[in-house]
């Protein structure tokens, strides 16, 4: 770091007690203690939810802890242990997209007025980050790990440097990784990349299920031997590696492997400095990139498509809820990840030969959840909206017009998914049956969709990397789960139409019935959830909007 | 606008405690008081937003709460502190709230450009909402709130952050509204302003409606709106100075 953004903040010399000399990584510390306490004091809910986790988190901990000691001696223990730190890792790389609440206590931007150098300010916050649950479990997965496959004075030497070097490689590859996603999705182009780190995701997770896959046929420990035998070079992963090879009496190889974890520490260090001075320094990007006239005049003009959309309320907000699809970085990111999942779990499932066609309703599954809390994604914006509905039937044309713009990219791409899987599995048979079932899902889900919407909505911060504020953390998840359990109900017939069509003697000619009958379902459905919605929606337009207003 | 009884509390706090108003038709009306009085509170329960705890509004001879399809037609709102649809350029945006409002399309696209002409805004047009600065925001809220000609306009601080010009033409631009029979509401700081532009005054402080009336009778004695503010809030006698006497003068 060469430029330090705040120095010339200070015009009087930086005597006794000037910020220079202040002891900031106590007082950092303290502040985060603060206001995990008042957190915890504004609400009984959150102090419920923040107890039972502890001593869940604690219990599980010590499970592991003694589990890792009773596998001291096991031929396996080093590939389990390197495996398991490197799932850590992998936590504690994604946490913070998923559940930002982990670590909201500290946000660093809040910090920008103060005359704070970045070293400093990095050390004091990744001290502050040790404290909590996370850090807690990691030290002691750690220590349960270096006990099971440490033997010797110098192996156990080894382990505690092995310790600390682990846990503050987990820390600060989360803190790296927040304050880079904070960045991308703060700053207008990193739109694009939003979307990008919803693909991730989606592999991401692809890949663990093939890999848990893999180890249930294998029936042993075996296959992780050479996954480990990678995985003990990559940090975290590589400090347990590195008491291994002194257990083994390899040196050398400790020393690698050390130096690596120091190394990999280092650089995480360095980066979330850098991004944390650039959050610091320029933390609104995203007006400079003044938008190009010509181009927008071409967007913005209702030509082509648009054109087709009905006139009124309905193909106005039809395009307008495109418009946010494509551009506001929450639902263009959140669409990516949906329709990334919803190919790939049936695509991958089919061409691992593990598949079946039923995985395409996946594709209208993972898409429908785009239904739910709709009046969230409109922020507090969403009192424009308020201001026009003043009957049941503005909501309903309102809502309908959600609906249809879900449903203009939705229906395609199920259709597209559900032929693609069939056609990989060369299931032609299936396919009138599989499509009939996902459009019966489908409209289950919007219909659910929209009511829920109406029901449980909730905030989705704009700034930051948060999808939920802490205080509607139980709303969101009634809205959404709650909403698929019963999404999934009312497509039950349609399901149990299609095992009653499978068993039934003869039943398979009949089976292309599904189709027009799980087509008619859904849409059914849908027409029926959006009606019941309307009438709540129109009368509980303030509700609404102060729940989408926390954000 | 009759406002009967209007009361709201947020927890422990009372932001508005049990307001008595009428306003007549036709009038400019500054809504006035310091920082935390309720104005905001206040102005999103008449036009809808916020449900009140107790009481009641009429505007034009409708309830708010029992007949809001025939009151928010009349009314036009820009809040405070709530968004607006940012990802969509100023002229989208105006696009979408007409037609929201279920006026046609054509007529929108020609009133939007004259909005936007009038408001020095036509430059930005197709730049998106978020990269717009607060001043602009303010503009195209009004703009939006304009649209579909409303009777009733409700303002919360429509001029903070404003450049002196656009000021000027947003003040033109409501005085020939308000001269052709409509009515303004609008809250502000600026006193001068509210002493210019208004004849009629509410002045709030702790919820409640401490003078309400013509211009004339709110200022009374006192040489200046500004005074007679003062007086009402009772903060006549405080004065900064006696304290903060380290700040300035080059030390630490
Ligand atoms: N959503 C809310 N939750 C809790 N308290 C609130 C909420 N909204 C307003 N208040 C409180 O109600 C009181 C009145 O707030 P209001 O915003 O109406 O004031 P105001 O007159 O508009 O102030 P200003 O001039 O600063 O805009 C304040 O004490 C505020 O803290
Ligand atoms: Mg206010």
């Amino acid at each position: 770091m060469t430029t330090v953004p705040t120095t010339d903040v200070p015009a009087a010399p930086a005597g006794p007690g000037g910020p220079g000399t202040v002891r900031l990584t106590p007082l950092v510390v303290r502040l985060k203690l603060s206001l995990l306490r008042n957190g915890l004091r504004q609400s009984a809910g959150r102090r419920a939810v923040y107890l039972t986790s502890l001593v869940l988190v604690s219990l599980f901990a010590v499970l592991q802890l003694l589990g890792l000691i009773a596998l001291r001696g096991n031929a396996h223990a080093d590939s389990v242990t390197v495996l398991l730190l490197a799932l850590m890792g992998l936590g504690w790389a994604v946490m913070p997209l998923f559940f930002p609440g982990g670590d909201e206590t500290l946000d660093p931007t809040r910090l920008v007025m103060l005359p704070l150098r970045p070293r400093p300010l990095v050390r004091a916050l990744l001290a502050a980050s040790l404290v909590g649950i996370g850090p807690l479990f990691t030290l002691c997965l750690l220590v349960g790990s270096v006990i099971s496959v440490a033997h010797g004075a110098a192996a156990f030497a080894v382990g505690v440097l092995a310790v600390v070097l682990g846990l503050l490689v987990c820390v600060a590859l989360a803190r790296a990784v927040a304050a880079a996603n904070t960045r991308l999705l703060t700053s207008r182009k990193g739109r694009d990349l939003a979307v990008l780190s919803g693909l991730v995701i989606a592999v991401g997770a692809q890949f663990v299920n093939f890999g848990a896959q893999r180890l249930g046929a294998a029936g042993g420990l075996d296959p992780l031997d050479p996954v480990a035998a990678v995985l003990r070079w990559v940090p975290p992963a590589a400090a347990i590696g590195a008491v291994d090879a002194v257990s083994e009496g390899s040196y050398g190889r400790a020393a690698a492997q050390l130096l690596l974890s120091a190394a990999a520490l280092a650089g995480l260090l360095a980066l979330w400095t850098r991004t944390l001075t650039r959050l610091m320094t320029a933390p609104d990007a995203s007006t400079l990139n003044a938008a190009e006239p010509a181009a927008r005049e071409k967007a913005g003009r209702a030509g082509g498509p648009a054109r087709l959309l009905p006139a009124g309320r309905i193909g106005t907000v039809v395009e307008r809820s495109l418009r946010y699809v494509w551009r506001d970085p929450k639902t263009k990111s959140a669409w990516a990840t949906s329709l990334a999942i919803g190919v790939i779990v049936p695509v991958f499932n089919a061409l691992q030969g593990t598949g079946s066609v039923y995985f395409a309703c996946f594709a209208s599954g993972m898409l429908g959840i785009q239904m739910y809390n709709q009046f969230g994604q409109d922020t507090s914006a969403f009192w424009t909206v308020a201001m026009t509905i003043s009957s049941p039937r503005d909501a309903l044309a309102e809502l309908r017009g959600r609906a249809l713009a879900l449903l203009l990219i939705t229906l395609p791409y199920a259709t597209l998914v559900t032929v693609l899987t069939t056609a990989l599995l060369g299931a032609w048979a299936k396919l009138p049956e599989v499509l009939g079932l996902s459009f019966a899902l489908l409209g289950a889900m919007l219909a659910t969709g929209a009511w829920s919407s109406a029901r449980f909505p909730y905030s989705i911060p704009q700034e930051g990397y948060k999808n939920v504020v802490p205080a509607q953390v139980g709303v969101a998840w009634i809205s959404i789960f709650g909403g698929m359990i019963a999404a999934a109900l009312l497509s039950a017939p349609a399901i149990a139409a299609a095992i009653w069509l499978n068993v039934s003697a003869g039943g398979e000619d009949r089976a292309w019935l599904l189709l027009p009958a799980g087509a008619a379902y859904g849409a059914a459905l849908t027409v029926l959830g959006l009606r019941l919605a309307a009438p709540r929606t129109a009368a509980r337009l303030p509700e609404i909007l102060l729940a989408v207003s926390k954000g | 606008m009759r406002v009967h009884g209007l009361w709201k509390r947020f927890g422990e706090q009372i932001a508005v405690s049990g307001i008595d108003l009428v306003l007549p038709a036709g009038r400019f009306v500054g809504l006035v008081g310091p920082n935390g009085a309720g104005k905001t509170t206040t102005l999103s329960m008449i036009t809808g937003l916020l449900r009140p705890d107790q009481g009641t509004v009429e505007i034009a001879g409708h309830d708010v709460w029992r007949d809001p399809a025939a009151v928010k037609a009349r009314i036009g709102v820009l809040p405070e502190g709530l968004r607006l649809f940012e990802r969509l350029s100023g002229r989208e945006l105006l696009s979408y709230t007409g037609r929201l409002r279920g006026v046609p399309g054509a007529e929108v696209d020609k009133r939007a450009t004259q909005l936007l002409d009038v408001l020095d805004l036509a430059g930005a047009q197709h730049k998106l909402v978020v990269d717009y600065s607060t001043g602009m925001r303010k503009k195209i809220g009004l703009a939006a709130a304009l649209l579909h000609n409303p009777e009733v306009l409700f303002l919360d601080e429509p001029f903070e952050g404003v450049d002196p010009v656009s000021a000027q033409t947003i003040r033109g631009v409501l005085e020939r509204y308000t001269a052709s029979g409509a009515t303004v509401v609008f809250s502000s700081h600026v006193m001068e302003l509210v002493e210019s532009l208004c004849d009629w005054v509410a002045v709030m402080a702790a919820g409640r409606i401490r003078a309400d009336g013509p211009l004339a009778e709110v200022r009374g004695e006192a040489p200046s709106l500004q005074e007679a503010f003062l007086q009402l809030v009772g903060a006549g006698g405080r004065s900064a100075g006696t304290d903060l006497d380290w700040l300035g003068g080059g030390g630490r």
